[in-house]
């Protein structure tokens, strides 16, 4: 007995995808968001209504008694994976193909470069529902930089975008001009100009990039962000754990230990890293009708992207299906680097069902900073590394979304598939 | 006053003769002037000595009152603001929010500080990189921190003022207005040979599409006066232009019946009403220029052939209205058929430029009332005609004809949505 059954499942996300987007199209009165500017009319009717869902296996049919919505269709826009996007860290060595990077030693250093553009785009946040974005790179969230504690981050970066953007890390950074804010250093950049900013990597953890530019809500919610992850030297944390806990007391042989364990299993370079798997979601929303509130919230851009799709519950899906959870095999451990950019609502909130975890609040700790949780919530630019393990679990889906229950029901909402 | 004899008044008392004689002898201007010199003394004294100094401390202030009228968008790092203070104290813009961010601005045409006087109008420039199509909320934060806001719906540029513009709007007036009405009076020598039922018919159905067009270009003007500045009382500007044209023009006509009375042959004719058909039609189609013009001017333009291709309809049927009244007795010189033409049409041209150079909301709400009164003032006349030839203005035929008047302007309303 799966947790969850899959058809039941399959009509929950659907349904309230459907009501989704009929509050995003203004058929309904669903909620208080229904006056829309015509952004999603157009691309509704362009979506074809009606998918072949294949049924899995049913006890019930309690939904489809109340009546359906019927189908909404599927993302037709594949310039972007959010499936793809979850595991695509771009270390300098290897990357997305649309982020070129090259890492080289310079001064006995690691000098991990990149290249980032800002361009104006389109981007498909719920099914035939188009938003108006700014993008690093073109996609939203920006790419994930990933680094090592000591190394040097340099980002060659060039606007191409029609308004004047800059790139500013939650780094701890010793250079004012390097900051990425319009008052210092090379100041907002127009478009056509170029900088390169350079950034050491410190400290060890996940943490957040963002467009600095005025004004800072438009900036922000229109897609200028994303993660960089610093990974810890598992060196470094030997000779200084004190740096990586928050713990007075006397740090035994064996505790160091297990800090230099634990920083090999975050450190991508270490063999102990492969036995992770690590995922990288940021949780968005999207102001599609100026009323300065969210209509979409996903978990990377897509409402419902990591919903039940047609799935056969060993976590084969329909070809083409483009929402389908996020699977993962029990006997792995689970890790998460959560952060959040939400504009216009103070906080979001990661919760999980069925499970409790670690929550390691900017992963800059070893240790949890809150120990067997199943709810943490981030006001915007927060971030944390959430650590799960369902090698206890039977197989089958395991919803988490936000609970903030209109946030999940206006799209973030996901489920992750035990196999 | 030459008749002396003593009539009994309804109430069974009886009206005595005008006192020619002043009091005291005075002569007859003095009684004229002396009310208004004593209100001028009053007044003086009034303002000298403030009686209602004390209650005034006691009574509170009045409340602060701005009204954003419009907003118009030159560049795209540009935002300007028209505002009014409509209030009966001083007002200072201390601050200006966009989007829910303070922002820098500056005050023009306040006389250099932020401070704006009763009745006074000032632009606030606001330099802002918007964006093409998104929304944009800006509000005044006042001294006494009362705001007043604003939402710019899909901001989009301006045009600004060209040659080019001016004559984008006279061809776009000369499809929208003139060309129509040119070929709608070509129904001329068909309706020429109608019978007289069917004539006044075709009155009745021109009478419907102008009583169509009071109701619409009626209920616009109300919409518009929303935005006037409160001193300005937007609404009673629109009442005040519905029957100031609708008398006016009434007085011209009955000006014109007791030339008749006369015996001025020239001005029983059928093209008096005719004229006059074709200024209230004009004016009616200066309103629809000044839509036109207006939107060019906020840059709200979408004038896609769809839009041009439902003005033609819309204004083809104005063509019968102008020449039935004439389609009786000796046919008018190919002149007058050219004057009707031109006053009845190309107004739309003229409202075009007004309204792309010199829009405000005021100007735009009072030209479209000045078209309500003097088409009510036209279809009062059309119904005097018809009496005149000896029709019956409701019967069965006629009230169908007015209906269909009414409806052939619904239909092709839907066709112009600006």
């Amino acid at each position: 007995m799966p947790s969850i059954d899959y058809s039941s499942a399959a009509d929950v996300t659907e349904r309230l995808e459907q009501q989704l987007v009929e509050s995003l199209t203004g058929d309904t009165s669903v909620s208080r968001r229904t006056v829309l500017g015509g952004l999603g009319v157009a691309g509704s009717a362009a979506v074809g209504l009606g998918s072949s869902r294949a049924s899995a296996s049913s006890d019930h049919d309690d939904e489809d008694e109340h009546g359906n919505f019927g189908a909404v269709g599927e993302y037709r826009d594949l310039d972007f994976d959010p499936h793809e996007f979850l595991t695509a860290f771009n270390t300098g060595e290897s990357g997305q193909d649309n982020v070129p990077q090259q890492v080289y030693e310079e001064d006995g250093q690691t000098v991990r470069e990149f290249e980032f553009t800002a361009v104006d785009t389109t981007i498909t946040i719920a099914p035939g529902v188009e938003f108006q974005a700014w993008a690093y790179n073109g996609q939203v969230p920006g790419p994930t930089i990933r680094a090592v504690e000591g190394d040097l981050i340099r980002v060659k970066f060039t606007n191409l975008g029609r308004h004047a953007h800059t790139i500013h890390p939650h780094l701890k950074n010793l250079n004012p001009r390097m900051d990425g804010i319009p008052q210092n250093g090379p100041g907002v950049l127009d478009t056509g100009e170029s900088f390169t900013y350079e950034w050491i990597a410190q400290p060890a953890g996940t943490h957040f990039y963002h467009c600095h530019s005025l004004p800072l809500k438009e900036h922000i919610h229109r897609g200028l962000y994303g993660t960089i992850i610093v990974d810890p030297d598992p060196e470094r944390v030997r000779e200084n754990p004190r740096d990586y806990v928050n713990y007075p007391g006397p740090i035994t042989d064996d505790m160091r230990t297990r800090f230099v364990e634990e920083a090999k299993s975050r450190n991508h370079e270490y063999a102990e890293n492969d036995a992770v798997n690590e995922m990288v979601m940021v949780m968005n929303s999207f102001d599609t009708n100026f009323d300065g509130g969210n209509e979409v919230y996903a978990a990377n851009t897509r409402a419902f992207a990591y919903g039940i799709g047609s799935t056969d519950g060993t976590g084969n899906w329909t070809a083409g299906e483009t929402k389908r959870p996020i699977q993962i095999d029990k006997n792995e451990r689970q890790r998460v680097y959560l952060s959040n950019a939400t504009e216009f609502d103070l906080i979001n909130s990661f919760h999980t069902h069925s499970q409790f975890f670690d929550y390691y609040d900017h992963g800059t700790t070893l240790t949890p900073t809150r120990k067997t949780v199943d709810t943490i919530m981030q006001t915007q630019a927060q971030r944390g590394i959430i650590e799960l393990d369902y090698s206890d679990h039977e197989p089958g889906l395991y919803m988490f979304h936000a609970h903030q229950s209109e946030f999940a029901e206006l799209g973030w909402m996901s489920f992750f598939e035990v196999i | 006053m030459a008749d002396k004899t003593q009539k009994p008044t309804p109430d069974g008392g009886v009206s005595t003769e005008n006192e020619v004689t002043q009091p005291l002898g005075l002569p007859r201007w003095v009684s004229a002037i002396l009310p208004i010199v004593l209100l001028v003394l009053v007044l003086g004294v009034f303002a000298f000595t403030s009686p209602l100094a004390s209650i005034q401390s006691q009574s509170g202030e009045p409340l602060p009152d701005v009204t954003i009228t419009h907003t118009t968008l030159p560049s795209d790092e540009t935002v300007v603001l028209h505002v009014t203070n409509n209030g009966p104290d001083s007002v200072t813009i201390a601050q200006v929010l966009v989007d829910e961010a303070y922002w820098n601005f500056q005050v023009e045409g306040a006389g250099g500080d932020q401070t704006l006087a009763p009745m006074e109008s000032a632009q606030i420039v606001i330099p802002y990189h918007w964006n093409p199509g998104w929304d944009l909320n800006v509000a005044l934060v006042l001294s006494d921190g009362a705001t007043f806001e604003n939402t710019i719906v899909a901001p989009s540029q301006a045009p600004g003022f060209s040659l080019s513009l001016l004559w984008t709007l006279a061809v776009i007036g000369l499809f929208v207005g003139v060309i129509p009405v040119a070929l709608g009076m070509l129904w001329f020598p068909y309706i020429k040979t109608m019978s007289d039922r069917w004539l006044h018919a075709v009155l009745l159905f021109a009478a419907g599409v102008l009583g169509f067009l009071a109701f619409d270009a009626g209920f616009e003007a109300f919409e518009l006066a929303q935005r006037v500045p409160g001193a300005y009382e937007g609404n009673l500007l629109v009442v005040f232009g519905i029957l100031g044209a609708l008398t006016l023009v009434q007085a011209i006509s009955a000006w014109r019946k007791g030339r008749v009375a006369a015996g001025d042959s020239r001005a029983s004719s059928g093209l008096w009403i005719a004229y006059l058909v074709a200024v209230g039609i004009g004016l009616h189609n200066l309103a629809e220029g000044l839509a036109i013009g207006s939107s060019f001017a906020l840059g709200r333009v979408s004038l896609g052939a769809f839009l041009v291709i439902g003005f033609m309809l819309h204004n083809v049927t104005e063509g019968p209205a102008v020449v039935a009244p004439v389609a009786r007795g000796e046919r008018p010189s190919f002149r007058h058929f050219a004057a009707l033409g031109v006053i009845a049409g190309s107004p739309v041209i003229l409202g075009g430029w007004i309204g792309s150079l010199a829009y405000s909301p005021t100007i735009g709400a009072f030209f479209l009332a000045i078209g309500v009164g003097a088409i009510l003032q036209v279809n009062w006349e059309i119904a005097g005609m018809v009496r005149d030839a000896g029709g019956r203005v409701a019967s069965a035929t006629n009230l169908l004809a007015f209906l269909l008047g009414l409806g052939v302007m619904y239909v092709t309303d839907l066709f112009v949505v600006l």
